[in-house]
């Protein structure tokens, strides 16, 4: 079975520093993985490599059968859709519901003319309200995404990734900016999730406590020499 | 090295002062030759004379009616524009500096002048100053609304990209809720600058009630030309209640 990510001697440096050197690490599917390391040790820069967000100046990813490494234009469009990615600022669109905010996740197979008038097919639209139902925010599925918690929103952010269909799931300190009851609880859900979907979850902390509770597996990161 | 500094400066503006004054003519003793005279105008102006009021509401229409449809004409010109000249959306770096280059030539140029040009091609009359208004206007919602799409959050829009769609629909989805509300208001700010802009624009011919009021000076009729001002003032008010009162339901 393939892995759902597979990084191998990854390497990207910021203006001579280098912030990645040679890292490597693998994500079977349903397993929850933890990156763990103080800031400032390239958590953010790996998983944003990771997305394509950032291009790294060398090594391989493969998400899935998506070598993401060699990718650009619409072929990269396809393999993004293979990732849901979580942020630590939750990234909804503030001025619309928390359920327009779920169905962004759908947006790759709805027609744009569907996209300008609002309208997700039905399908998309049913997809979206069990996803908010299974993150415990069914009742909130038309409220402003600015009128959330921060706790709600990053709920939110984890359905919009669950409707996405993806295989792999990268978190960038998911948790960083909740209070601690609701850090464990959206935590649970990811590690949750992970097992029901059968989806490798790659979520970066700082707490080392967190990571040994939730976390099967933790890929620590250290600050690089040079 | 301050003081030495602060003088320079001193003197380097008042050296750019004098030579506006002797570059712009300015005399005072002609001014002040010439007060009476607009002394006697005023006097003559009252009571002002709203004779044909129903010449005047036309005209008066005729403004509105083009500063409104120049506007929206301009605001469609700029869709595609501001999305090719904003750094965060424009899909190619060749296109980003085009657009940004014919905004500025669009901006540059006044409505006044834009209007001049199109009297000659399509002739007299309001339609020339609607598309005077719709060039000069594209020009200046484009780079209004390009700046507040550049200002929006990147989150969103990358939270989108990751679900591996289109540009267009990303744009749609994530980014335009959020900056729609500023993109409204910079509108309708250009909307009362131009009723403002487009009262002058019947002295090149293009319409409206600038037509009447060139024709009153002309003719040193100025308890019409006071009349005409009052219709002016009292539309460009107007305009500006309505539009903030829109733009408070906005925020």
């Amino acid at each position: 079975m393939t892995a759902s990510l597979r990084v191998r001697d990854l390497c990207k440096s910021y203006d001579g520093v280098r912030v990645l050197d040679r890292f490597s690490v693998d994500v079977e599917p349903g397993e929850f993985v933890a990156l763990l390391g103080p800031s400032g040790t390239g958590k953010t820069t790996l998983l944003r490599c990771l997305a394509r967000l950032a291009d790294p100046d060398a090594g391989e990813i493969y998400v899935g059968s998506h070598a993401m490494h060699l990718l650009s234009g619409r072929a990269l469009r396809v393999a993004r859709h293979e990732i849901g990615f979580v942020f630590q600022q939750f990234n909804l669109v503030r001025r619309r519901s928390a359920l327009e905010n779920v169905l962004t996740g759908r947006l790759a197979d709805v027609s744009l003319w569907r996209v300008i008038a609002g309208r997700f097919p039905e399908a998309d639209c049913r997809a979206a309200f069990a996803a908010l139902e299974r993150v415990g925010l069914l009742d909130y599925a038309f409220q402003r995404a600015d009128q959330l918690s921060g706790g709600q929103q990053q709920r939110v952010a984890i359905a919009r990734a669950i409707v996405q269909r993806s295989h792999l799931m990268l978190a960038d300190e998911p948790v960083a900016s909740l209070d601690p009851a609701a850090a464990e609880s959206v935590l649970a859900l990811l590690r949750d999730i992970a097992r029901e979907h059968r989806m490798g979850v790659l979520c970066s902390l700082h707490q080392p406590v967190l990571a040994e509770r939730f976390a099967d597996r933790i890929c620590e990161m250290r600050p690089s020499p040079g | 090295m301050g003081a030495l500094r602060f003088t320079a400066i001193l003197l380097a503006v008042g050296a750019f002062y004098a030579f506006c004054i002797a570059f712009a003519d300015v005399d005072l003793w002609r001014l002040w030759k010439g007060l009476p005279r607009l002394a006697a105008w005023t006097a003559r102006a009252w009571p002002p004379n709203f004779e044909d009021f129903s010449t005047l509401l036309q005209r008066a229409a005729e403004t509105i009616a083009m500063a409104s449809l120049g506007t929206t004409i301009g605001a469609l010109i700029a869709v595609p524009l501001c999305l090719f000249a904003a750094a965060n959306t424009t899909p190619d770096a060749v296109l980003h500096v085009a657009a940004r280059g014919l905004l500025n030539i669009l901006r540059g140029i006044d409505s006044f002048v834009f209007a001049l040009l199109f009297v000659a091609a399509v002739g007299l009359g309001p339609f020339a100053g609607v598309l005077g208004i719709a060039l000069h206007s594209a020009g200046s919602v484009a780079k209004l609304w390009s700046e507040s799409i550049e200002t929006v959050e990147r989150g969103p829009v990358e939270a989108a990209t990751m679900s591996g769609a289109g540009r267009l629909k990303i744009i749609t989805h994530a980014l335009l809720p959020d900056v729609l509300p500023a993109l409204a208001s910079s509108m309708l700010y250009i909307w009362e600058f131009n009723l403002r802009a487009s009262t002058v624009l019947g002295i090149v011919g293009a319409g409206g009630i600038g037509q009447e009021l060139k024709s009153s000076i002309d003719l040193l009729d100025f308890p019409r030309v006071f009349a005409i001002l009052l219709i002016v003032l009292a539309m460009v008010t107007f305009v500006d209640q309505v539009s903030a009162m829109v733009r408070r339901h906005l925020a």
